[in-house]
């Protein structure tokens, strides 16, 4: 197959999903890298997306499963782009597939390797708000439907002790813990990026608690917190006392000024945790502090005024820098200043920070391995930025979805869509046969 | 005769037409989690719970079903657009028909339960099965006038 | 020909083997009663899904020459597609095979070994029956046009041609006005962020009227469509003169834009003509001419730029008032450095990564920013309660109002024309808002720029390329469609033309054939969710592979 049949998509979100689908579609080889052992990336995290308060994987699984299925697609977990070399239409990428030691095409997805295996530890795909054996799929649900080793605390792959114990239970003899890592090079014609993006470290900002007070949650922490597949089976309870919480605070905002940008995303989902506490815990009462609420597409503000006075009470926090939250003995307390300037302060159980997403910590490496640029801010950068580009700094290479910046889910789908649409054009371009009419058309 | 017994003697006969986007997907977890759930329910998975039309139903029970469960995705999720908004209208009708043919209107339940939702669904399964099971057969079982 | 139906039980290893009695499965399977002029063949295999399995499989069917196939094992979720490849690859129409999942709802689930194999023989019975009224189905290629026509030639509709025109693909291009470039057309600049700015809508009406594959009809309509993905038949219609051009085209796309709401029309806006009070876009045309200027001709010496007017009353948030309102701003301090520019807004909405940039920026400028919770208009005197104060009023030479965009005028028209869907707010609405934002419920049919909602020049240049790529993976140049095999049909004889199931279709897949006076199914659109089945009175309507009698089969062998 020449290079120009082939795409390399890096990163299996939902952008990079539905780009890959598209360009099966348009009959073209696609290669799937992704870092972690499952795709789906953020989405599958939350239970319900917004604005329609849908079921995440029921709208999400049929893609996952499209994907897994697809003859022309290749998806390569627990991968990495190493560097690419080549020109735009030619280029060779080379990409480092770590071990799984489960081989894929023999496991089934049965899970009688988990109960055997001796080591348990915090499952970081559950934002280590549960445990999970040294053999293991992140949650129930997750596709690929097939466990990873993890090396690192394995007894047997990090040397600690002689360990089988997973070998033994699996009937099928996938599990291969003399697997090894390989790299591989593909050919491809384009490659896009479709990384999705990180979240901004709640506690770099030490008044507001994270990580010093138990009852201080991130959005994905809050997000598995209510999943029904998650630690708890979606109750929401908070960590160490297991207490339910009767008041919780969700404020808006944290890192904006840090990031120097709005992330235009965590006000819409911080009105929806609003609405997951109400439907689960009624009698709760919920306080957004905020700032400037922003529901940018046509269908949130009708959203925010389904929550607004009925699931949390809005208070207007007008210093994000004089923001506290303390310990008061049996839960914690917010202080802020209002949207006067005066002092208010709440007492509550559990507080949700809200926070920027910012550029993912791998784009740095990934920028390198690719030799594609990043804006000011971390994001990937494309040319044209302000009037419309997916267009990375390298041809050939082109940008989709939160790894470009701050975005929602439909406005992810649309940059993929857009980014097939361009490497379509790109590949149909790179064609000899094209080379020759353009010059023909020159001539002319 | 003791509790026990009865228990025994009737095992409710349940038909669960599973919508095959959401409900079937959460059976599938259910499953691979391994809760246990009532063999009283036999699964028949449709692309969409508006298939399932007064007819389907009507012929589930005469042919002697105690129970049915229609199950898809929440409302506003439908894999189809506006399908199981259908559905929901349809069942508010049929739950008249069948009180006029003397079946109590709860051997008809509809129910959303979403892919992710695997603990949901087998409670769901067994406490409509216990509720079959305290209402009894199904009276309409076998009588030829219809 | 008698039947020979082949039964495969798959032990997933323990999964079925050791939950389920698989030996009892295959005594019990020959001795069903019903099935004398059946013939059955009951097997087991250890892991039918492996490549070991599939290769076995396949030639079991060629070999036993089965006309129907039944595979007991795990969730059709899982690996339908497998055995559907295995029973085309053996030559064995895919339709009449059928997965039964005896792991999921049996082995795994009902704990109690013999429970849980009386169970998997019910649903094998179940399966036995209903595979039998199973029938061959067999896909269908059909030809395509790759040609497109869009309507509107504002930027959205110019970016989507330009992305899609080329020498194998023509693109139609309907402006209902005189002129390409939209709204964007008359604006000065675009925002800071937005690089080179209103050139860029310059040099794409340039490139647009220079592309020899894309043909521009000015003072354009549509007039009608028929057809779906890949074979529509459109007339367009001259405005003004009866020209009438008849295309075929395979796609359409919508960029029929916006307006602005009327600002009278919202409580405290109720302004005089007389009134020095201007529409944002009205500035934007003043200062892209001869500058902007009260009705006197003097320059104002003070200006107030109100957001977010009717933002409450319509019920969302225009997306890009915020940004165009600092740029607006600019242009009166451009204009000169003196005037008095205040900014009244409710909460700013600056969702590009690069948005609170300008706003820092503008600060900077002098430009006096004030947050509100309430404010009201009288004239050209604004009265206002900033947030955590007190009422307060301002006078001011000239008022710049933001009001909210609308769907433009011919929307609805359009709408019932195309036979699409409104959303609640006018617009146009998408086949799914998160998954598939760009089409819309009838294949083929595309929404781009501000004609599906409020948006900027950026994001409706991105719509435009996004439906770009769409069009390019589903109507490729010389490709053909393959539509789906599970659809529904009509049985004309059945049918009393009452129509319901026009209503129901959410895909506009049913039309009414004016002369048989019956509804039909157009098998190309139909996705086959059985909606319709399930709306028809007169039991007029067939789910291909969920038909009555296969469903029938089911359950009642079930409840044997
Ligand atoms: C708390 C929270 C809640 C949200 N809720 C909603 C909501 O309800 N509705 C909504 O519309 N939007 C919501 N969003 C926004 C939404 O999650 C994003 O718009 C969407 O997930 C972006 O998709 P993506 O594919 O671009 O990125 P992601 O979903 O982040 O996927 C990126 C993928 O790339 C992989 N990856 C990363 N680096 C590499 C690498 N170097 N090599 C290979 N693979 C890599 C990741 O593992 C991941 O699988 C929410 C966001 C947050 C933070
Ligand atoms: C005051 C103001 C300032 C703005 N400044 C900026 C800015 O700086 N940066 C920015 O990104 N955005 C800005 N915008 C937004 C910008 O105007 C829109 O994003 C853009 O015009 C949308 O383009 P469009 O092609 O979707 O719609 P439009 O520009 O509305 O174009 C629609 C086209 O379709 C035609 N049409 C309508 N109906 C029919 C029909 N039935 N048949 C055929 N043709 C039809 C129209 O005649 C028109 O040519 C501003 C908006 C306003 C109000
Ligand atoms: S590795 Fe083996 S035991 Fe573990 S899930 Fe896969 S098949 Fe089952
Ligand atoms: S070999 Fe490693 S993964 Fe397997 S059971 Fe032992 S510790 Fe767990
Ligand atoms: S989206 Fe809302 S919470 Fe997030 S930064 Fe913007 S204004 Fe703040
Ligand atoms: S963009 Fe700004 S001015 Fe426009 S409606 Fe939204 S918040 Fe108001």
């Amino acid at each position: 197959m020449s290079h120009h049949e082939s795409v390399v998509v890096v990163g299996a979100g939902l952008a990079g999903m539905k780009a890959s689908l598209m360009l099966a579609h348009a009959g073209k080889k696609v290669h799937l890298v992704e870092t972690l052992p499952i795709i789906g990336g953020a989405t599958i995290k939350n239970e319900e997306s917004f604005p329609n308060l849908e079921c995440s994987t029921c709208l999400v699984a049929p893609i996952q499963q499209e994907v897994l299925q697809s003859p022309d697609i290749e998806t390569m977990t627990l991968s990495a782009v190493e560097k690419i070399e080549g020109d735009k239409g030619n280029f060779t990428v080379t990409v480092r597939k770590a071990a799984r030691y489960v081989k894929i095409a023999d496991c089934i997805g049965c899970g009688m390797c988990y109960e055997p295996c001796p080591v348990s530890v915090a499952n970081e795909w559950e934002e280590n708000l549960g445990e999970r054996k040294a053999i293991y799929v992140p949650c129930a649900g997750s596709l690929p439907n097939v466990p990873a080793v993890d090396k690192e605390h394995c007894l047997k792959l990090s040397g600690k002790q002689e360990c089988n114990a997973c070998v033994e239970a699996c009937m099928f003899g996938a599990v291969d813990l003399d697997d090894k890592d390989e790299t591989v090079n593909i050919e491809a014609g384009a490659v896009i990026v479709a990384t999705g993006s990180g979240m901004f470290d709640a506690s770099s900002l030490p008044n507001l608690g994270y990580g010093k007070f138990p009852g201080v949650y991130t959005p994905f922490e809050f997000e598995r917190l209510f999943a029904s597949n998650g630690p708890t089976l979606g109750e929401i309870t908070i960590r160490d006392t297991g207490k339910v919480p009767a008041k919780i605070a969700i404020i808006h905002c944290v890192g904006r000024k840090e990031q120097g940008y709005c992330s235009g995303v965590c006000c819409m989902y911080s009105f929806k945790f609003a609405h997951f506490l109400k439907k689960k815990l009624p009698e709760a009462s919920v306080y957004n502090l905020h700032s400037d609420i922003c529901v940018p597409d046509k269908s949130y503000q009708k959203f925010f005024d389904g929550v607004k006075g009925t699931h949390t009470e809005m208070l207007y926090n007008s210093s994000m820098e004089d923001l506290k939250v303390s310990s008061n003995g049996a839960g914690l307390k917010v202080v802020y200043l209002d949207e006067a300037g005066a002092e208010r302060e709440i007492d509550v159980d559990m507080v949700i920070l809200s926070v920027a997403m910012v550029p993912d910590e791998g784009a740095l490496g990934l920028a390198e391995a690719l030799g594609i640029e990043r804006d000011a801010r971390g994001f990937f950068k494309v040319l044209d930025e302000g009037i419309v580009s997916v267009e990375s700094s390298r041809e050939g290479i082109f940008i989709a979805g939160t790894a470009e910046g701050p975005k929602d889910s439909q406005s992810s789908v649309i940059q993929a869509e857009a980014a097939v649409g361009q490497v379509l054009a790109f590949l149909e371009s790179c064609r000899p046969e094209a080379a020759e009419a353009l010059a023909e058309d020159l001539k002319a | 005769m003791t509790e026990k017994q009865q228990e025994r003697e009737f095992t409710p006969k349940i038909v669960g037409f599973l919508c095959n986007w959401c409900t079937y997907a959460a059976a599938d977890l259910a499953g691979s989690t391994k809760l246990e759930i009532s063999p009283a329910l036999t699964v028949i998975r449709v692309m969409c719970s508006s298939r399932v039309d007064h007819n389907l139903l009507l012929t589930t029970f005469f042919e002697g079903a105690d129970g049915i469960l229609v199950a898809g995705c929440h409302p506003g999720d439908c894999h189809y657009g506006k399908g199981n908004y259908y559905a929901r209208r349809r069942y508010a009708v049929l739950k008249k028909v069948m009180e006029g043919l003397g079946l109590e209107p709860e051997r008809l339940q509809l129910s959303w339960v979403s892919a992710s939702e695997g603990n949901r669904y087998a409670d769901v399964v067994n406490a409509f099965s216990e509720k079959i099971k305290a209402l009894g057969p199904n009276p309409i079982n076998g009588r030829s006038d219809f | 020909m008698k039947a020979k139906i082949g039964i495969y039980v798959c032990e997933c290893g323990p999964n079925i083997g050791e939950t389920i009695d698989i030996p009892r499965v295959l005594e019990t399977i020959p001795a069903l009663e019903g099935y004398e002029d059946v013939e059955l063949v009951p097997k087991s295999f250890g892991l039918l899904c492996s490549p070991a399995g599939k290769e076995y499989l396949a030639k079991e069917i060629t070999d036993n020459g089965f006309t129907h196939l039944v595979v007991a094992a795990c969730s059709p979720r899982d690996h339908n597609s497998t055995f559907i490849g295995v029973c085309k690859e053996a030559g064995l129409n895919p339709y009449l095979y059928k997965i039964i999942n005896i792991r999921e709802h049996c082995g795994w689930i009902i704990h109690d070994k013999e429970a849980a194999t009386d169970k998997a023989i019910q649903y094998i019975r179940s399966g036995i029956s209903r595979v039998l009224y199973q029938s061959e189905l067999f896909e269908r290629q059909l030809e395509i046009t790759p040609d497109v026509l869009v309507i509107g030639g504002g930027i959205a509709g110019m970016e989507a041609a330009l992305s899609l025109a080329s020498h194998d693909r023509k693109v139609y291009l309907a402006e209902k006005t005189g002129e390409l470039g939209g709204k964007a057309a008359r604006f000065a600049s675009l925002l800071p962020r937005q690089g080179r700015g209103a050139d860029v809508i310059r040099e794409k009406i340039k490139a647009v009227e220079e592309n020899e594959h894309i043909r521009v009809h000015l003072n354009t309509e549509l007039e009608s469509s028929i057809g779906f993905l890949g074979n529509f038949e459109v007339v367009l219609a001259g405005n003004g003169d009866d020209e009438k051009t008849d295309l075929k085209v395979g796609a359409i796309i919508i960029a029929t834009g916006y307006r602005m709401s009327d600002p009278g029309s919202f409580t405290g806006y109720e302004y005089a003509d007389t009134d020095e009070v201007y529409s944002s876009l009205e500035i934007e045309r003043m200062n892209g001419g001869e500058g902007i200027a009260l009705r006197s001709g003097a320059k104002p010496a003070s200006v107030a730029l109100i957001h977010c007017v009717g933002r409450q009353e319509k019920g969302y948030c225009s997306r890009i008032c915020c940004n165009y309102m600092m740029k607006i701003a600019g242009y009166f301090k451009k204009q000169s450095g003196a005037t008095k520019v205040t900014e009244f807004f409710f909460d700013m909405c600056l969702p590009h990564k690069a948005d609170q940039e300008f706003f820092d920026h503008s600060v900077g400028l002098g430009i006096d920013f004030k947050r509100v919770k309430e404010i009201g208009l009288s004239g050209t005197s604004v009265e206002f309660a900033e947030t955590g104060g007190g009422k307060q009023k301002m006078d001011f030479d000239m008022v710049v109002l933001a009001s909210a965009m609308e769907p433009s005028e011919d929307t609805e028209a359009l709408a019932g024309l195309l036979e699409i869907d409104l959303d609640e707010r006018g617009f146009f609405k998408e086949a799914h808002q998160t998954t598939d934002p760009v089409a819309t419920s009838i294949d083929g049919i595309f929404v781009v720029g501000a004609s599906q909602g409020p948006r900027g020049v950026s994001d409706s240049m991105l719509l435009a390329q996004a439906t770009a790529g769409r069009i390019r993976c589903q109507l490729k140049p010389g490709g053909k469609i393959v539509p789906e095999v599970k659809v529904s049909e009509i049985m004309e004889a059945y049918c009393t033309g009452c129509r319901t199931c026009l209503e129901v279709c959410g895909y506009g897949a049913i039309y009414f054939d004016d002369q048989k006076g019956i509804s039909i199914v157009n098998e190309a659109v139909c996705r086959g969710c059985g909606n319709c089945f399930g709306s028809c009175p007169s039991g007029a309507l067939r789910t291909k592979h969920f038909t009555n009698k296969q469903l029938y089969r089911e359950v009642t062998e079930a409840l044997k």
